[in-house]
């Protein structure tokens, strides 16, 4: 038995001196034949094992083989490394690429987006310059209404304006499906004479309108719900108070509870400077007005419907506590590298 | 509208023990908001916003109608007192009348007046001088202050002229003529337009801007001893364009553009003629002067139970219904299924369809108390929008690779125009701009991207990529509406090369089929002629790739020499290969070999020849070039075989000779 022992001794005598002699790839290569080959020595001493031999002998050629594998791969990773001995420091800094960015708006527009999708609502695109039927009159506002000379309007025509609002979408979906069910979300920019913190002269505007059989006003408290929680987080509460717009009876003022002080006006025993007594105005909504619904060609005694048209800059700033409107549309790189 | 009235003024119409703060915070649910409450002294001021066609609530006895029906509905008690519509105002008959008017048609709705004597002018007393301050206006004397406080009270303006200074009593009420002027009660000097209703004194003199400010002429002053007193409602056009075109936004004026009750008038002049008699001894000296062409007919209109439960989308017990109506003056009677609701004269412009009085039970009754109900209302399939899934994956490419997007405003103004070489006759002009700044649509993205460089020009580090993807609007002819089109443009100080790689890979992601740059016949007015190309895609021409002009760059002031392209992606969008092509590769290997052609031909076209030589020229690769002598990496291969070098060769040796000239 003894003679198995000394014959590893042997082979392990005769490998270190062969390793400290190899240094170039295919040298080792020649090693990892002689001893780890099918007829390598290793291989030739497990065979020469009678059957009924000590288990510690067969452990002990393992180990062996073991051994010899370890010290073959490392010196071939030595061999065949590139930087040899050079320091290798790691902790060199990394090449920049460029860094592009994605404006606010976008990313905005994109999340309002996949959050009524995700209600299966379809999103259109309506013109952003549009006629005055689609825009007033088929809205109910009639040539001499009030709503018509608060001075907010761009003109480019007698009869075309610059859309104020995206609600011209009501009436151009209801013609282009021509039926309900109604579920769609216009998103686009819209127009109003008016520049200061919180206005500037464009800005967009995401309107939602969903009209079909026994459409109800819990409807649309469940939309707003939704988005609200989904945008602005899970614990924001919405409100409706009354409001008039001609296109919509009943209309609505939608409240959601203020981010700052969490809906309690209070900021530090002080009353909060972002909202009014822990509410902040989302925007308008309403039950789309049946004469509306019939300038759209649709029957107000079979269907009824909602409609709302929010701010994307308004949710924006809400949400992000942008203090200046105008930043949105800074061009200033060194700003925008934050999106 | 905003309006300001004290708690105090309200409680003279309203009996509840609610508190300032309750009573404000459960109106603001479910009627007026009340922006404000401020405590001043023992009273509170509230800042209300009146919704616009709700010009009822616009007083202290508007907002007490509206809490009582609301408190209620909260469980607090709540009363309605000293309603005006319950009173029966008798007026003094057989009366001379010492004025005569003559009203031209369609300029009121209701005209009321009447005449005091033995006026006594002082200070009003102390209660109505507070309640004035404290909704910002100022005490100016018993008599002025009465009809103020009216105002406030009642939401009706009311008017007075000291008689003695009104020349004849033969008074016209009638339209401006244009150019007419008066000095109203503010000292100012107005030109009026023509069509503003004013009141002429029989000698050539106005005496009142009707509905927006009294002429100073016959001011009551502390030596008044007989009055005119006047209760009008006008047209509430005519008001709103005075009040408008002579920037005077006064109370009056906002009330009467909202169309007031003229119910309200013969109430309201009775509490005044009170008034008068209390704080300045006042008598009358006349009958009541009451013209009212036309006495408007009832109207009602027809509430079903059950479409009102299906409308609001709970159900809602019909004593609840039929309460809250009651308590906001509806008359109503029950119809089996239905109730048939008598419209109040406060109501009678803003209560016109089923579905407003649905508001009225609903918001009553709390909105805060409906259910969030998501609908189940569900699409058949939809296309696919290609354009708007397009713009994002665009976006996002390029902000990937190093692309900042920047959001311009479509309204650009002139100076940029003109700095651009751009004809603005080509462009759609705003007939009523905010400013010069913001005048025309733009037709192009480019010019807003340079001012964009140049902004950040010397910010910036190493090389600066912006792009906007927004509408253009063009212009068209024969038809309404121009035409909106969504537009990709870039600016990028990179080199051209590089640019035009980025491009490629760009249009290579959104698989756009077949496009080729070819040398500009058709590139916008800024681009260098002999710098740029035109893009087509399938024979279509998507967009304009290149340098632009030195000139344009110097007007609006940028160093550097940057590229620009502009992309039509409506057009693009419709050219993206929506069909899954997935082709095997080939198993035998590629033979690269580089080869250099001495050429006068356009890069381009040589490539495109190459490509299209031979078909076993896998691909080619363009590596440089010295003068004409162009170098290209071929890449030759067979789907089916192994090529052999002598084959490769002697192909070289004909593209040699095929391509050199």
């Amino acid at each position: 038995m003894g003679t198995k022992f000394n014959e590893i001794v042997e082979i392990t005598k005769e490998f270190t001196k062969d390793l400290k002699a190899a240094s170039l790839s295919h040298e080792i290569d020649s090693l990892n034949l002689k001893y780890l080959g099918r007829q390598g020595k290793v291989n030739s001493l497990f065979k020469s094992l009678p059957i009924k031999s000590d288990p510690k002998i067969g452990q002990q050629i393992n180990h062996l083989k073991k051994f010899i594998q370890t010290k073959l791969s490392d010196k071939l990773e030595a061999a065949l490394s590139v930087a040899g001995h050079q320091v290798f420091d790691v902790t060199v800094p990394g090449i920049p690429i460029a860094k592009g960015s994605l404006h606010p708006l976008t990313q905005a527009i994109e999340e309002i987006e996949s959050i009524f999708k995700g209600l299966g609502f379809v999103r259109r695109r309506y013109p952003e310059v549009e006629t005055d039927w689609y825009y007033a009159e088929g809205l109910n506002i009639p040539k001499d209404h009030p709503a018509r000379d608060d001075q907010e309007t761009f003109y480019v025509g007698e009869n075309v304006v610059l859309t104020a609002h995206t609600s011209n979408g009501q009436l151009r979906e209801m013609e282009y499906k021509k039926n309900p069910p109604i579920k769609m979300i216009n998103i686009g920019k819209t127009y109003r004479r008016q520049l200061d913190a919180s206005h500037t002269p464009m800005f967009h505007q995401f309107e939602g309108l969903v009209i079909d059989k026994n459409i109800n006003i819990t409807h649309l408290l469940g939309v707003t719900d939704y988005f609200v929680k989904q945008y602005f987080g899970p614990d924001r509460r919405t409100r409706l108070r009354p409001h008039h717009f001609q296109f919509t009876e009943p209309s609505f003022e939608i409240d959601i509870t203020c981010g700052l002080c969490q809906g309690t006006g209070l900021t530090d025993k002080t009353p909060c400077k972002v909202c009014k007594s822990g509410w902040l105005e989302l925007g308008g909504a309403g039950m789309v007005h049946p004469l509306v619904l019939r300038n759209g060609g649709l029957n107000p005694d079979t269907c009824s419907g909602f409609a709302f048209g929010w701010g994307v800059e308004r949710v924006l700033m809400m949400k992000s506590g942008l203090p200046d409107l105008r930043l949105i549309f800074s061009d200033d790189i060194r700003f925008l590298n934050q999106f | 509208m905003n309006i300001i009235i004290t708690d105090s003024s309200l409680r003279k119409f309203l009996e509840t023990p609610a508190k300032a703060e309750t009573l404000s915070q459960n109106l603001s649910l479910c009627g007026p908001t009340f922006d404000q409450v401020t405590k001043i002294g023992d009273d509170f001021v509230y800042h209300i916003e009146v919704i616009t066609n709700r010009v009822d609530t616009a007083s202290a006895q508007g907002v007490a109608r509206e809490a009582a029906a609301i408190l209620t509905q909260f469980g607090i008690p709540a009363k309605l007192i000293n309603d005006p519509y319950q009173d029966k105002p008798h007026f003094k008959e057989g009366l001379s009348k010492p004025f005569h008017f003559n009203i031209e048609k369609d300029l009121v709705v209701r005209f009321t007046a009447i005449t005091l004597e033995n006026i006594l002018v002082k200070p009003s007393p102390k209660e109505t001088q507070s309640l004035l301050e404290n909704c910002g206006q100022r005490s100016l004397n018993n008599c002025i202050d009465i009809t103020n406080e009216l105002t406030l009270l009642y939401g009706m303006p009311s008017h007075i002229f000291d008689l003695d200074k009104l020349a004849a009593q033969n008074l016209h009420l009638r339209e401006s003529h244009p150019g007419e002027e008066i000095t109203t009660l503010d000292g100012q000097k107005n030109k009026l337009k023509g069509g503003d209703i004013v009141i002429e004194d029989g000698s050539g003199r106005l005496v009142d801007l009707c509905g927006v400010m009294g002429g100073s002429v016959a001011e009551v002053d502390n030596h008044t001893k007989n009055i005119l007193l006047i209760v009008p409602v006008y047209d509430a056009k005519r008001i709103r364009k005075t009040s408008l075109s002579l920037q005077k936004r006064t109370l009056a004026a906002q009330l009467y553009e909202k169309q007031p009750d003229p119910e309200l008038c013969l109430p309201v002049i009775s509490k005044a003629l009170q008034l008068f008699k209390d704080r300045a001894g006042a008598e009358v000296s006349s009958s009541l002067y009451d013209y009212y062409p036309l006495i408007r007919p009832s109207k009602t209109i027809t509430l079903d139970f059950n479409w009102l439960n299906s409308f609001v989308g709970i159900e809602i017990k019909r004593e609840t219904v039929i309460s809250i109506l009651a308590s906001l003056g509806f008359l109503v009677t029950l119809e089996d299924d239905r109730l048939v609701c008598s419209v109040p004269s406060w109501r009678y412009h803003d209560i016109n369809i089923k579905e407003d009085l649905a508001e009225e039970v609903a918001r009553i009754y709390g909105y805060f108390r409906l259910p969030s109900v998501l609908p189940c209302v569900n699409l058949p399939s939809e296309p696919k929008y290609l354009l708007l899934d397009t713009e994002l994956k665009i976006k996002k490419y390029l902000s990937n690779i190093g692309f900042h997007e920047i959001c311009n405003s479509s309204l650009v103004s002139l100076e940029l125009i003109t700095k651009t070489g751009q004809n603005s006759n080509d462009l759609l002009k705003l007939q009523n701009p905010l400013s010069s700044e913001f005048e025309y649509l733009r037709t192009s993205l480019l010019p807003s991207i340079l001012e964009n460089h140049k902004h950040n020009q010397g910010q910036i580090g190493g090389i600066l990529e912006t792009y906007e993807v927004a509408n253009c609007y063009r212009k068209t002819i024969g038809k309404e509406l121009p035409l909106e089109v969504s537009t990709l443009a870039i600016i990028s100080s990179d080199d051209y090369r590089n640019v035009k790689g980025k491009i490629e890979a760009l249009l290579d992601y959104l698989k756009v089929k077949k496009y080729i740059f070819k040398p500009s016949q058709l590139s916008p007015s800024f681009y260098q002629k002999t710098a740029s190309t035109d893009i087509f895609s399938d024979n279509l021409l998507v967009g304009h790739f290149g340098l632009l002009k030195p000139t344009v760059l110097r007007s609006v002031g940028l160093s550097s020499n940057p590229v620009a392209i502009e992309i039509n992606l409506e057009i693009l969008s419709s050219k993206i290969n929506n069909e899954v092509d997935i082709q095997p590769i080939s198993n035998y290997p590629y033979m690269l070999e580089d080869i250099t052609l001495t050429s006068d031909k356009h890069l381009g076209g040589l490539i495109e020849g190459l490509k299209n030589f031979d078909p076993l020229i896998q691909d080619v690769l363009y590596l440089e070039s010295y003068r004409n002598k162009h170098t290209f990496k071929i890449f030759f291969g067979s789907p089916d075989r192994n090529l052999d070098q002598k084959e490769v060769n002697s192909l070289k040796d004909i593209i040699q000779k095929h391509f050199t000239n």
